[in-house]
């Protein structure tokens, strides 16, 4: 693929989790110097991927140039805002915070010190989103009429923090915002939210479903699904989507070009699915948030060649519609948006940095 | 025992719906059934829609020109296939001839008619039965019996899908009256039976939005082509239903319909129309789409004459029908309303 970036940077992983583990041998596929700081596993994967670790966050931020924020998500603004506040660019993985006052917070820290800040909204950069919305905006099925996006896997249940609703927003702020911010960026902005959820426990084992329905200002609607289902539940996304000319669909079910037939993995599942082929869209992601962090000392403007295809107000945004969807949830009514009023005001304190 | 040396007679009520055509092939030629047909609606369909006697004729099948000569001749019982806002009608009059019913879906345009058809029915002795095929599919036989097995656990809820080219053939479909509405009306109902089966209750919250993207500047459409509809059941099941009329028209089939269902247990997701050969054909510049699936609406009249014979409930039978008509009247309610939550059975 395409030559790393120079001059090569070193990046600080902080947390040592299910993502930093896919982050981790990306940034080293790009030439990237490694430094973990973790609470948990810190040890084990620097080991893995010939990093080094830190002793605690004030030394990863002295020896590193760029910050990659892989905590469980409570812990994102206070690490991203310290990165920034220290003058380094920030990857934070979604959501960008677990509400979006935390989320504009980081917004705010990113403008006040001037820096880069990307949430890792990963889907933009899986080949058969990517392709599909560039079809989309080249008009290949006319005006998009009915999206369908559903994704879902086992319940995450390798790392505690994701069960507890007031951490994790539960699936609809970790798993659903995936497919959010992608429905956006396909069919446009958003003005209502309506959204379902059922949570149980059998015997011990948490279970949810969760619906969202998206009204967007174009005309389209939009059907999002997540599961955290049950314990041997393969991870699997699709997508169908119609417009007046056509459609386009995808099922990571069906579009595998290896298919086996081998005898039952252990319990426990996958947490991700694998690539559909090619490279991972981890090290594609990255290779684009690097691309950018090497580009400018200083943050970009969001017509910059070099910024990366998702921005931090998507981040934010992406953040305040999960948040909707939860206060349908908990409501039981639809929740009115205006997703184009709220990127128009958070661009223009981008561009002014009046709450800097 | 009921021993009956006689054919059942069956009268086919209206050619407006193009299941007739289908109706009448499977049970034409049956020794078991004497078939006689009326359409005397044929003169308000457009020209060029085949119907009236022209329609019995091509199908080689005895013709009528009116309902009451068609009921007088006495049938046991009757098919109707009349555009959806006129079944009410027919359902009456076919009651009050004490013929058994099995009616199209859905089983009527406003729920107080399918109320009224519904004790008509009862009044008369006679049995209404909604014709709602993919309940006879082995796919959904499959699906129901892991429910109840247990095998799929708590019912979380789920997805349906029910895509279709946007109705062509016969242009009643697309007019609001006659049809009583676009995809809501059209695609909503059999889900809702499925799901009226699977889970043996009936939503208690309503919640739809719908679009005319599709086929926006076609006249002749004049009812929404797109629509989300979320059911909230009795037990707590969430699902979302996909009813839009977003297969195009170029598609090598006319759609079909999906339904996952998550539960504790695991997922199961159903496709009953899946089955087909595929490949490329007219010089390699069409897809094909060869079906092998169960003919459903001939698994559907078997069940239907059987109870005929028998006397028993058919099933789904008109419960049913009003059951999820009030469904659609409740989605259709909310997407007139802006996508309101309507709260039912309160």
């Amino acid at each position: 693929m395409s030559a790393p970036p120079a001059p090569a940077l070193t990046v600080g992983l902080v947390g040592a989790g299910g993502i930093a583990r896919a982050h981790a041998p990306a940034w080293r596929a790009l030439g990237a110097g490694l430094v973990v700081h973790s609470a948990v596993g810190a040890a084990e994967l620097a080991a893995a991927h010939g990093g080094r670790v830190a002793a605690g966050l004030d030394e990863l931020l002295d020896v590193a140039d760029v910050v990659d924020v892989v905590t469980p998500t409570p812990v994102h603004l206070e690490v991203a805002s310290a990165a920034l506040a220290a003058g380094r660019h920030v990857l934070c993985e979604k959501p960008l915070g677990r509400t979006s006052r935390d989320a504009v917070a980081m917004l705010d820290a990113a403008r006040a010190a001037d820096r880069q800040l990307y949430p890792g909204h990963v889907v933009r950069f899986f080949p058969e989103y990517a392709l599909m919305r560039e079809a989309v905006r080249a008009g290949k099925i006319g005006r998009p009429a009915v999206l369908r996006f559903a994704r879902g896997g086992m319940f995450p249940s390798w790392s505690p923090w994701f069960a507890d609703d007031a951490q994790s927003g539960g699936v609809v702020l970790d798993l659903m915002i995936h497919d959010l911010d992608v429905a956006r960026w396909v069919a446009g902005e958003i003005t209502s939210v309506h959204a379902t959820r059922r949570s149980l426990e059998d015997r011990g084992v948490p279970h949810t479903l969760a619906h969202a329905v998206l009204t967007h200002a174009g005309g389209a609607i939009t059907h999002v699904r997540g599961l955290w289902g049950a314990p041997h539940t393969t991870f699997r996304t699709s997508f169908h989507v119609a417009g007046d000319a056509g459609t386009l669909r995808f099922d990571s079910a069906d579009a595998s070009g290896v298919r086996t037939d081998l005898p039952p993995v252990p319990a426990g599942g996958q947490d991700r699915p694998a690539a559909a082929a090619g490279e991972s869209p981890y090290l594609t992601e990255i290779r684009e948030v690097a691309r950018a962090f090497v580009a400018s000392p200083t943050a970009l403007a969001p017509g910059d060649p070099h910024h990366p295809r998702v921005s931090a107000v998507d981040g934010v945004i992406a953040v305040e519609i999960a948040e909707a969807a939860l206060a349908s949830v908990a409501s039981g009514e639809p929740v009115a948006m205006d997703t184009a009023a709220r990127a128009r005001a958070l661009a223009d304190l981008e561009t002014t940095g009046s709450r800097a | 025992m009921t021993p009956t040396p006689a054919p059942l007679r069956v009268a086919i009520l209206s050619f407006a719906h193009v299941h007739a055509a289908s109706y009448v092939a499977l049970l034409r030629d049956r020794p078991d059934v004497e078939l006689l047909t009326a359409d005397p609606d044929a003169a308000t369909a457009p020209a060029g829609e085949l119907r009236g006697a022209g329609f019995a004729a091509a199908h080689g099948v005895a013709y009528v020109d009116t309902y009451a000569e068609a009921l007088a001749w006495r049938p046991d019982a009757v098919i109707v296939c009349s555009e959806n806002s006129r079944h009410r009608d027919v359902v009456l009059a076919a009651a009050a001839a004490g013929a058994h019913v099995l009616c199209e879906k859905p089983l009527a345009t406003r729920v107080e008619d399918a109320e009224e058809m519904v004790e008509a029915c009862d009044a008369a002795g006679v049995r209404l039965m909604t014709a709602y095929p993919v309940r006879f599919s082995p796919e959904f036989g499959t699906l129901r019996a892991l429910v109840a097995s247990g095998a799929l656990g708590t019912v979380l809820g789920g997805t349906g899908t029910n895509n279709g080219k946007v109705p062509a053939g016969r242009a009643w479909f697309t007019d609001p009256e006659l049809a009583g509405g676009g995809a809501l009306a059209d695609h909503v109902v059999h889900l809702a039976d499925l799901l009226d089966a699977l889970l043996g209750e009936e939503p208690v919250a309503v919640r739809a939005v719908s679009n005319r993207v599709l086929h926006g500047d076609d006249p002749q459409v004049r009812a929404e082509t797109g629509a989300l509809v979320s059911l909230t059941y009795a037990g707590g099941a969430e699902v979302v239903v996909d009813c839009s009329w977003s297969v195009p028209d170029g598609a090598p089939t006319w759609g079909g319909l999906t339904l996952q269902v998550v539960g504790t247990g695991g997922t199961v997701e159903i496709d009953p129309f899946a089955a087909h050969v595929g490949g490329l054909v007219a010089q390699g510049t069409r897809q094909a789409w060869l079906g092998f699936g169960e003919n459903l609406d001939a698994l559907m009249l078997e069940h239907f004459l059987g109870s005929v014979r028998t006397g028993e409930t058919p099933a789904p039978d008109g419960q049913v029908g009003l059951r999820t008509l009030r469904v659609v009247a409740a989605a259709q309610r909310s997407a007139a309303e802006g996508g309101a939550v309507v709260r039912l059975g309160a």
